[in-house]
């Protein structure tokens, strides 16, 4: 088992291999000379060829790479051309507001997607059917940022409920910290719940079709035996697949609302970095977000067999 | 004939042609008869045209010229003159919205059209040249790691925004979804038997794909292709949001809500007008995919 997790670990690294080289490419081929940014205004050419040959920007493309490379395994991303700050301390402060938003949009958009998803099939082709699959569509079909603003029009400007924007620490309690986040993972959440419940519901219309189902019927187990210990525990495997490709959603999500809700978390971060061109921490950024969501498929993609035996590795 | 004759027994020497039924149900093929019999693709396209159409006559709905500034008409409410009001800037939001329909239409329609021809180029070389098809998969995989947004975003922040610009970012992040369907579908009817006689029978390899192989991936193309255009309106819009998008110079949905930000808690139509345009339009292309591959639903569609 341990040898066959390693060999599915092995896989992905050629894969974390090329993300690492396509991004360092993009800074690689970004406009404009990092050196001369750094130096400033003043600087002569003398001082500016000093810096680049300090900075190694005279190296050929896979010296750098492969020096860039070494200083990310120890966990060095450069330093901000903006602040002077290095790119992992700028990361490490804004964790926190983006970890809490985006577990907590998972946590809520699961909760209430499964079910829907569950309703829906078990109740093909009715009304609550066809309300699930147009929520389908349209919470698809809009995006995060107008979800965010409606919301907050509605609840935080109108009904004054809940702050319009910011982000209580959870240091400050858990319930300000809830408070501030509830908007935030709500304008987030709802396109992840149109496609966990819209695929959800394929996976177990499609299963409930299956002989086995028949059978478990034809042997007298009620319909709701049926539909979740033999249905729903198969459904689970496609559920959990897009539970984690939809994490893609999330992220690029997360830039959106942070923006909206003026959350100071890594989204923010980014889109600031972008409005800068402060493309160390750019860099850094897509590095870290596309890593995570390499990790979470994979770890995914490794807890197959908990819920359908018949994968094995 | 006598009185007692029942009626039925009453044949005629001839037949009396049989009423139009069967005619009619004879499902018309190809892509117009799903249209035809399908309401939510119907009602998707007439979404779509009427777009299309508020995108082409924008000059002449009424608009003048989006761009133009009076700072003594600041955020007027909706008018007569002003269907929508007007911005920060005193400029028109009817005819900045009209505008801006262009830009969406323009990056959905190129971002599908690019993103498929690519895709289907790749995906056919990955699934019929089996020595190009490792290093393909693992550039795609490598691709579609980095989640589309973000990459999109990375990629304008590197060149200047613009629309080519935001055209080609969005397209690079989209191509690994059609090579991968396309490279699926290749593979399972590489090995189907009227490919194999094509071979057997000496045809170039050039001839197998694009007469047997490709009309056989069309219909899960397309869908994927629609999808393809909504998400690349979707994805301008953000990045226009952020600021890593279409230019201020030429009003999009995606900047005009950009720049109605700072009025949002007193002027909420600056933003929400542009939204529900941009809503509608991606809603509209989105039912046109979902009514195809449910029409087209075969094997091979069922995988997107």
């Amino acid at each position: 088992m341990l040898k066959i997790v390693a060999k599915r670990v092995m896989t992905t690294v050629p894969v974390m291999f090329l993300v690492t080289l396509l991004v360092f490419s993009l800074l690689y081929l970004s406009p404009g000379d990092p050196a001369v940014l750094f130096a400033g205004d003043q600087a002569t050419p003398e001082q500016i060829a000093q810096i680049r040959s300090r900075m190694g920007l005279d190296q050929p493309f896979h010296i750098q790479f492969g020096t860039w490379l070494w200083n990310l395994a120890h966990g060095d991303l450069g330093v901000s051309l903006v602040s002077n700050v290095p790119v992992t301390n700028l990361i490490a402060q804004r964790l926190e507001p983006t970890l809490s938003l985006t577990i907590l949009t998972l946590l809520w958009s699961v909760s209430v997607a499964v079910p829907l998803a569950v309703l829906a099939a078990a109740k093909r082709g009715s009304a609550v059917d066809r309300i699930v699959m147009l929520l389908g569509v349209a919470g698809f079909s809009v995006p995060v940022f107008v979800f965010a603003y409606c919301s907050s029009y509605i609840l935080a400007i109108e009904l004054q409920w809940l702050p319009i924007q910011g982000y209580t620490p959870l240091s400050k309690g858990i319930w300000p910290w809830l408070r501030s986040l509830i908007l935030p993972a709500f304008a987030l959440g709802t396109g992840y719940v149109a496609l966990i419940s819209r695929i959800g519901r394929a996976a177990l219309v499609e299963i409930l079709q299956q002989d086995y189902i028949r059978t478990a019927k034809a042997k007298g187990a009620n319909a709701q035996r049926v539909l979740f210990r033999h249905a729903l525990k198969n459904a689970a495997v496609p559920m959990v697949t897009i539970v984690g490709l939809g994490v893609g959603l999330l992220i690029g999500g997360a830039v959106v609302t942070e923006s909206v809700f003026a959350i100071p978390g890594i989204g923010r971060l980014t889109a600031d970095a972008i409005l800068r061109r402060d493309y160390p921490v750019i860099q850094g950024v897509v590095l870290l977000f596309s890593l995570s969501y390499m990790v979470i498929n994979l770890v995914i993609d490794l807890i197959y067999p908990f819920f359908d035996p018949r994968i094995k590795y | 004939m006598t009185e007692h004759t029942p009626r039925f027994l009453e044949t005629p020497a001839v037949a009396t042609p049989l009423p139009d039924i069967l005619e009619e149900r004879t499902p018309r093929p190809g892509l117009l008869g799903v249209i035809q019999r399908n309401l939510s693709v119907s009602i998707g396209l007439a979404g779509i045209a009427i777009i299309l159409f508020i995108g082409i006559c924008a000059p002449w709905l009424g608009t003048v010229d989006p761009l133009a500034i009076n700072p003594a008409l600041r955020t007027r409410p909706p008018s007569a003159e002003h269907f929508f009001g007007t911005d920060a800037l005193g400029r028109d939001l009817w005819s900045r919205v009209l505008y801006g329909t262009r830009v969406s239409l323009t990056v959905g329609f190129s971002v599908a059209a690019l993103a498929t021809g690519i895709g289907v180029l790749l995906g056919v070389m990955a699934g019929y040249i089996r020595a190009s098809e490792g290093v393909i998969m693992r550039a795609m995989d490598a691709v579609m790691s980095i989640p589309s947004i973000l990459l999109a975003i990375a990629l304008v922040a590197l060149i200047r925004p613009s629309v080519s610009n935001v055209i080609f970012a969005i397209t690079v992040a989209e191509i690994p979804r059609v090579a991968r369907l396309v490279r699926s579908v290749v593979i399972s009817l590489r090995e189907l038997a009227w490919v194999e006689a094509g071979v057997v029978s000496g045809s170039k390899s050039t001839q197998i794909i694009l007469r047997h192989i490709l009309p056989n991936a069309a219909a899960p193309i397309i869908v994927q292709a629609t999808y393809i255009c909504a998400s690349a309106m979707i994805i301008e819009a953000t990045l226009s949001f952020i600021g890593a998008g279409t230019p201020a110079s030429i009003p999009s949905w995606g900047n005009i809500m950009a720049e109605g930000r700072s009025l949002w808690q007193v002027k909420p139509l600056i933003v929400l007008i542009p939204a529900a345009f941009l809503s509608a339009t991606v809603l509209a292309v989105n039912v046109v995919g979902d009514g195809l591959r449910d029409a087209l639903d075969s094997r091979l569609v069922k995988d997107i």
